[in-house]
């Protein structure tokens, strides 16, 4: 079954109203070591629209080819028909290995693609790598990041892997060839089902971030006690560039949409810090953390199991210790005469 | 209208514990549970049934002991319960389970089926939307609601994406994979638990679901996991200071965030 002529490292783009998510320049980092360890080439795949002006966005990143798959058929992410464009590419030119984001788009085509290539697929990893032997490895966390596995899939090819975001700092590879750009028409089988996306809806405003994406997460708990009290966070987050999550407890009462909790069952998320404000710190929201460089608790109770985990720590109330913070960090006011 | 849902018994993840002086995963005295996913999952199929009528069959592939999470969803009220158990089973990876899963449920007939988004285990969310793909059949992921239109067999469901949520309509039959948005999911009474222990969970081999064992189990398994291990997080240790001084306290943090360049 393993196809040993397969070759090439791919990497799936996820590209969304125009913009290119970051975590493609991430796979296009690990996906560059990959592929020099292997002496194979980097190839970048897009599906989309209007796509004319991805290559400059990826070309620093290291591609020896991007492939832009762009048409009418692949307006909107609809997975079984963007499996269906990447299945197509697969079975011609049979790929070594295909990277996507673990994100929820990336997530679904990377499952129809495994399922309709009979191949396998190791998902949300934190690492990948290829070991002495030349064999591909992926790291995956299990058990609510209790367990690692170290995966390898020895029977078919391509081998398939999805890559949680801010696993790699994306890195310009520095190279001086420019990548070669190939526009390829989407064709689409008939289908005997419809699928259609009505609308897109966004619940949370543009500049309180992504939370996959963002370096700074500010963590809300109960002790908030009001959406009112919401406010005063938003405006720290302003300040420190910062997506706001929160445990189960605030989503719950509705003061944060379920998209913001983090946890067991809600996200993970890898930011460079994780503030955390009136958070007691159950098992069940820290699996959603573990991966943060830093963890900075505020919170009341000396006792809470969230300053087991801190890099830093504060015993206070939330509230007093906020307001302090803001002023701390708000710009200068501009001086009257 | 014929509701399957798709669950598993899993570990209370939230119960297992690391031995600090062996570095390995301590699953004695864990109790397991039905897949906290899977609950709303179950949950949506029977609110659908109450609305529009069906039968609602619960599916598992797991070991015999199982049962207990199959009890647990027709204690909740599914007309019927099926667990793949079989030694040519064991090892499969999300392929192999999707594989075994599809083809049962190819036996069993279907017009909607139902998965967790996720078990909270393995958390590969792999096994709905490979499901689905085996069928030939649409499927909507990370469901936050669901209206079922009958007159034009149509799921009209939102997804949850990472900002808010896209409103999908799929044509039946169709695959959603649930989320905690969907609902609160009924406690069954103690009536109805010792009443469901009493039902019977129908069993299936291999054999019955026509599956031949290189393609299921760990022989069908196109990935194989080669070691494990426990990692290591950080254990706090970090300063932690009091309210005495706040305005210290404070400043204090302001330089780490410095340091960190993150202002």
């Amino acid at each position: 079954m393993v196809d040993e002529n397969s070759t090439g490292i791919w990497v799936i783009g996820e590209e969304k109203e125009g913009k290119l998510a970051p975590v493609t320049l991430e796979l296009l980092t690990i996906g560059r070591q990959l592929a020099d360890s292997l002496r194979q080439e980097l190839v970048v795949v897009i599906i989309g629209h209007q796509l004319e002006h991805m290559s400059r966005l990826l070309v620093d990143y290291g591609p020896d080819k991007i492939l832009l798959v762009a048409g009418e058929e692949t307006r909107y992410f609809i997975p079984e028909t963007y499996s269906e464009v990447l299945s197509a590419l697969v079975e011609q030119r049979k790929p070594f290995a295909i990277l996507f984001p673990a994100t929820y788009d990336g997530r679904d085509v990377a499952a129809r693609l495994a399922a309709k290539l009979g191949v396998g697929l190791a998902a949300d990893c934190t690492d990948l790598k290829i070991d002495e032997a030349g064999r591909f490895v992926q790291v995956r966390p299990a058990f609510g990041g209790n367990l690692m596995a170290v995966i390898h899939q020895p029977t078919a090819r391509p081998q398939l892997a999805t890559l949680r975001p801010r696993m790699v700092k994306p890195n310009k590879s520095g190279r001086k060839v420019s990548p070669s750009v190939e526009y390829i028409k989407p064709r689409i089988s008939a289908k005997p089902f419809t699928k259609s996306l009505l609308r897109t809806v966004r619940e949370v405003a543009e500049e309180s971030g992504n939370l996959d994406e963002a370096e700074v997460v500010i963590g809300v708990g109960r002790g908030i006690g009001s959406s009112e009290n919401m406010r005063i966070v938003n405006h720290l987050a302003t300040l420190l560039k910062a997506a706001i999550g929160g445990s189960r407890g605030v989503v719950d009462a509705g003061w944060l949409p379920h998209t913001q909790q983090i946890g067991l069952t809600g996200r993970v998320i890898s930011p460079k810090m994780y503030l955390a404000l009136g958070i007691s710190g159950a098992v069940q929201h820290l699996v959603g953390v573990r991966t943060a460089k830093e963890i900075i608790a505020i919170n009341k109770d000396p006792e809470a199991p969230i300053f087991k985990v801190a890099t830093f720590g504060i015993v206070a109330d939330m509230f007093s210790v906020i307001p302090l913070l803001a002023k701390e960090l708000e710009p200068p006011a501009p001086q009257t005469t | 209208m014929r509701i399957v849902v798709c669950v598993k018994q899993v570990p209370d993840v939230a119960e297992i514990r690391i031995d600090e002086v062996t570095h390995t995963l301590v699953r004695a005295g864990v109790p397991s549970i039905l897949n906290p996913f899977d609950e709303f999952a179950v949950e949506e199929a029977l609110r659908i049934r109450e609305k529009h009528g069906g039968t609602i069959t619960a599916v598992s592939m797991g070991p015999l002991q199982a049962k207990e999470a199959l009890f647990k969803c027709l204690a909740m009220g599914v007309d019927r319960a099926v667990l793949l158990t079989d030694v040519f089973f064991a090892g499969a990876d999300t392929w192999a389970t999707a594989k075994t899963l599809a083809m049962a449920i190819q036996k069993l007939g279907y017009d909607l089926i139902i998965c967790g988004m996720k078990a909270v285990d393995g958390e590969t969310s792999q096994v709905g939307p490979e499901i689905a793909e085996l069928l030939g059949m649409p499927h909507i992921s990370y469901v936050k609601r669901v209206e079922v239109e009958m007159e034009s067999k149509s799921i009209t469901a939102e997804r949850m994406t990472e900002q808010g949520y896209q409103l999908i309509r799929a044509t039946m039959p169709c695959l959603l994979t649930a989320t905690k948005a969907l609902n609160v999911p009924r406690i069954p009474t103690l009536l109805h638990q010792m009443a469901a222990k009493k039902k019977n969970v129908e069993i299936m081999k291999a054999v019955d679901i026509g599956a031949q064992r290189e393609e299921v189990g760990l022989p069908g398994s196109r990935t194989q996991v080669t070691k494990v291990y426990t990692p290591q997080y950080r254990t706090g240790g970090g300063t932690i200071l009091t309210s005495e001084n706040l305005p210290n306290a404070v400043a204090t943090l302001k330089e780490l965030l410095k340091k960190e360049r993150i202002v």
